[in-house]
């Protein structure tokens, strides 16, 4: 058998278990007392170990065996849970990591002796040291629940939460079938299913679940094993270029659809007229579907972070609590693929300038233990990601000052809203460290989260409290791929304007210009807007509108700007592609498309007109 | 001895409904409150046994009352009252600490029933 094509799917099989160790370790380290962890932690690696030996890994299947002895004590009580064992884990889940992904390249690295033998001292030692303990209990296991809720019952994607909620008190919940999303919208018809890691008996587990209310039948019983491979798990594992390349032929597929939407209207054959509307109407339906099936919940990303903080405050003498919310919210992949680094570094920026040392915090009349929440929401068509620290807030008057001197902001500027701040803060080079650590100095972390986040059609947002702390807000759309957009055009040019920033259009009215700080500005219902030319932007010359020329009032947040343009050339879905800007290409054109009629036309990056 | 109830919503009607059925069933309903903000304050000096939270009340929501409550007492068994069409709300709810839920228009038995799972 060639075991070669197999090998994508065991590093990415592997990777997501041992991710998990990372999560489990956490929990684990957090509470050592709680049993619960340490039983996942050994089916993980012992998975991997199966894996790895049938792939005919060597390295990797030994140093996942040693492993699986210190965490088989562990779990019997052999072995102490203490800080330097946790060390060890940790370093082991990151080599093992390391060898997993080298072995799937081709190469079977041997396994570093020394920590092999750090491994087995640790497992051997404390064994010898204590034969007595040899017997100890080990009460988790994993038991599957199904639930069938009364027909009778209202709300039942609540109930099943609430059915959920009350199991968690006794363990872990894992593999919630349907998933919570589907859930909460209540597209099921009463029947759901779980598993949970839990010391409490059967008959305990199903007083818990009726004790939620609206039961009608519970079964509690052993997992099986096969269910989680085909059976019942109704998924399958797709490789991302394949739904990659769907998506892009789907893009053409938009394309096409417009050009003979174009054509239809054009001709005055009905059945063309018909056929037309009719592909149309499937093509949205494909470009639905593929959309949906890029939907990737943000937990993927979220996952990394744990273990990243954790590593922080040691590094940094402080102690961070991370926590994630909104796990199960979902993003395009390709915008996932994006936005971990964005959160990367605003979390350091977090863990670094703002968690205070613990002693600072004390005298502050805080708990030492400083947090860091990263939640996701959905907000219509966008996702919102908040990171949220509680500690030592923005020193506006610092920053104002440093403003000041540095021309940022007008000598006669009193207060720092919190718009400017973001301004400031995201100056490249900006930094009011005290001294610029190697963790997150410079100020370039919102330097660069702002330009990705930007670069994704994106924005971000700063509130901060002196002494309470800082919440960095990213807004980015569900999806990149395919966008509404309002044509524009001027001379003979056109430009794609997403029509998700697109508040109005009005017609230029000479009469109400008006000047706001040297800037044209215009009246616009009782509101003045700063005014931009696109005609000025793009041939660099002046040149008066016409009188009742279309302008586009753009919108972002509370931001507004009027776009004045030569004539508007209605509306389009098109397919933004990926867009490396030659340099000298100016910073309000945010990516390049082929129109309907296949000419290319440009997209202007609304954020960069605001 | 009865255990005692504090009933939260912003209708008096309501919290009369409310109070009576569980009056009749032998609970002591010891307040009421017709906003988030109130029921936060009186949970805190009454410390009833259980809380009947209204989702949409002025002056702080019942979520944010829930979540408030939950904070200075994570075992507060507050049992939330909802329209329906509020499933949203009623997960969030949960996630935010409520044990339970009823759903309007109210039937006694319904209410008891869920009262005495969260009393459980």
């Amino acid at each position: 058998m060639d075991l070669a094509k197999y090998s994508a799917l065991f590093l990415a099989e592997s990777s997501e278990h041992l991710n998990a160790c990372n999560q489990l370790l956490l929990e684990w380290e957090r509470e050592p007392a709680s049993p619960a962890p340490v039983g996942g932690l050994f089916r993980a690696v012992h998975t991997v170990k199966g894996m790895a030996a049938t792939m005919g890994y060597t390295g990797v299947a030994d140093l996942a065996h040693r492993l699986e002895n210190l965490l088989d004590a562990l779990r019997r009580g052999r072995v102490a849970a203490a800080p330097e064992v946790f060390q060890l884990l940790f370093r082991s889940v990151d080599t093992l990591g390391i060898m997993v992904g080298d072995a799937a390249r081709g190469a079977d690295p041997a396994p570093d002796p020394g920590l092999s033998a750090e491994l087995d001292r640790a497992t051997g030692e404390a064994a010898a040291a204590d034969p007595a303990a040899a017997a100890g209990v080990d009460g988790t296991r994993m038991r599957s629940v199904e639930v069938t809720l009364r027909r009778e019952a209202v709300m039942r994607g609540a109930r099943a939460l609430l059915v959920v909620s009350r199991v968690e008190e006794l363990g872990s919940v894992s593999g919630l079938r349907p998933p919570a999303p589907v859930l909460e919208r209540e597209d099921f018809d009463g029947r759901f299913a779980f598993r949970v890691s839990t010391g409490a008996s059967d008959s305990v587990i199903e007083a818990a679940v009726r004790g939620a209310g609206e039961v009608a039948t519970v079964r509690v019983g052993e997992v099986a094993p096969e269910a989680e491979a085909g059976g019942r798990s109704r998924q399958i594992r797709v490789d991302l270029d394949r739904l990659d390349t769907l998506m892009k032929q789907v893009g053409e597929l938009v394309v096409a659809r417009s050009r003979l939407a174009v054509l239809a209207a054009e001709s005055t054959d009905p059945a063309l007229v018909e056929i037309s509307d009719r592909v149309s109407r499937l093509v949205g339906g494909i470009q639905a579907e593929v959309l949906a099936a890029r939907m990737t919940p943000v937990g993927e990303v979220f996952e990394r972070f744990p273990r990243l903080v954790r590593d922080l405050a040691r590094d940094l003498g402080k102690r961070i609590r991370f926590d994630g919310e909104g796990e199960e919210i979902e993003l395009d992949r390709s915008i996932l693929d994006e936005i971990g680094e964005p959160l990367l570094h605003l979390i350091r920026n977090a863990a670094d300038h703002g968690i205070e040392p613990p002693e600072v915090r004390a005298a502050a009349g805080k708990p030492e233990e400083g947090r860091i929440l990263l939640t996701a929401s959905r907000d219509r068509n966008s996702v919102a990601l908040r990171v949220s620290d509680d500690g030592r807030g923005i020193d506006r008057s610092a920053i104002l000052a440093k403003a000041r001197r540095e021309g940022l902001a007008d000598a006669g500027t009193e207060v720092l809203s919190d718009d400017l701040l973001l301004r400031v803060l995201a100056r490249p080079g900006f930094s009011t460290a005290e001294a610029v650590s190697d963790v997150s100095g410079r100020g370039v972390g919102v330097d660069v989260a702002l330009t990705r986040v930007r670069a994704l059609g994106g924005t971000l947002d700063v509130r901060s409290e002196l002494g309470r702390g800082t919440t960095f807000i990213v807004r980015v759309p569900l999806t990149l791929a395919i966008v509404r957009a309002l044509l524009a055009r001027t001379g003979a040019e056109r430009y794609a304007v997403p029509l998700a920033y697109v508040a109005e259009t009005v017609e230029f009215d000479p009469r109400a210009v008006t000047a706001v700080r040297d800037r044209e500005a215009l009246v616009v219902r009782d509101r003045v807007v700063p005014t931009v030319h696109l005609r000025h932007l793009v041939q660099g010359g002046p040149g008066q509108p016409s009188p009742k020329a279309p302008t586009v009032i753009l919108e972002l947040g509370d931001r507004r700007a009027a776009l004045v343009v030569d004539a508007l050339a209605g509306q389009q879905d098109i397919v933004v592609e990926p867009f490396d800007a030659p340099t000298g290409m100016p910073s309000f054109v945010g990516g390049a498309t082929i129109l309907a009629d296949g000419a290319p036309a440009l997209i202007l990056d609304a954020a960069a007109l605001l | 001895m009865s255990n005692t109830v504090l009933v939260c919503d912003d209708a008096i009607f309501m919290r009369t409904m409310i109070s009576d059925i569980l009056t009749q069933a032998g609970f002591e309903v010891v307040g009421e409150a017709e906003s988030g903000v109130q029921a936060v304050e009186k949970y805190r000096q009454l410390k009833p046994d259980l809380v009947t939270m209204d989702i949409v009340m002025p002056d702080m929501g019942g979520i944010e009352a829930v979540r408030e409550i939950c904070k200075s007492d994570p075992d507060a068994k507050i049992l939330m009252c909802s329209a329906m069409g509020q499933q949203a709300l009623v997960v969030e709810a949960i996630h935010a600490g409520a044990k339970d839920f009823v759903v309007k228009p109210f039937q006694p038995s319904r209410v008891l029933e869920a009262v005495q799972r969260v009393l459980g």
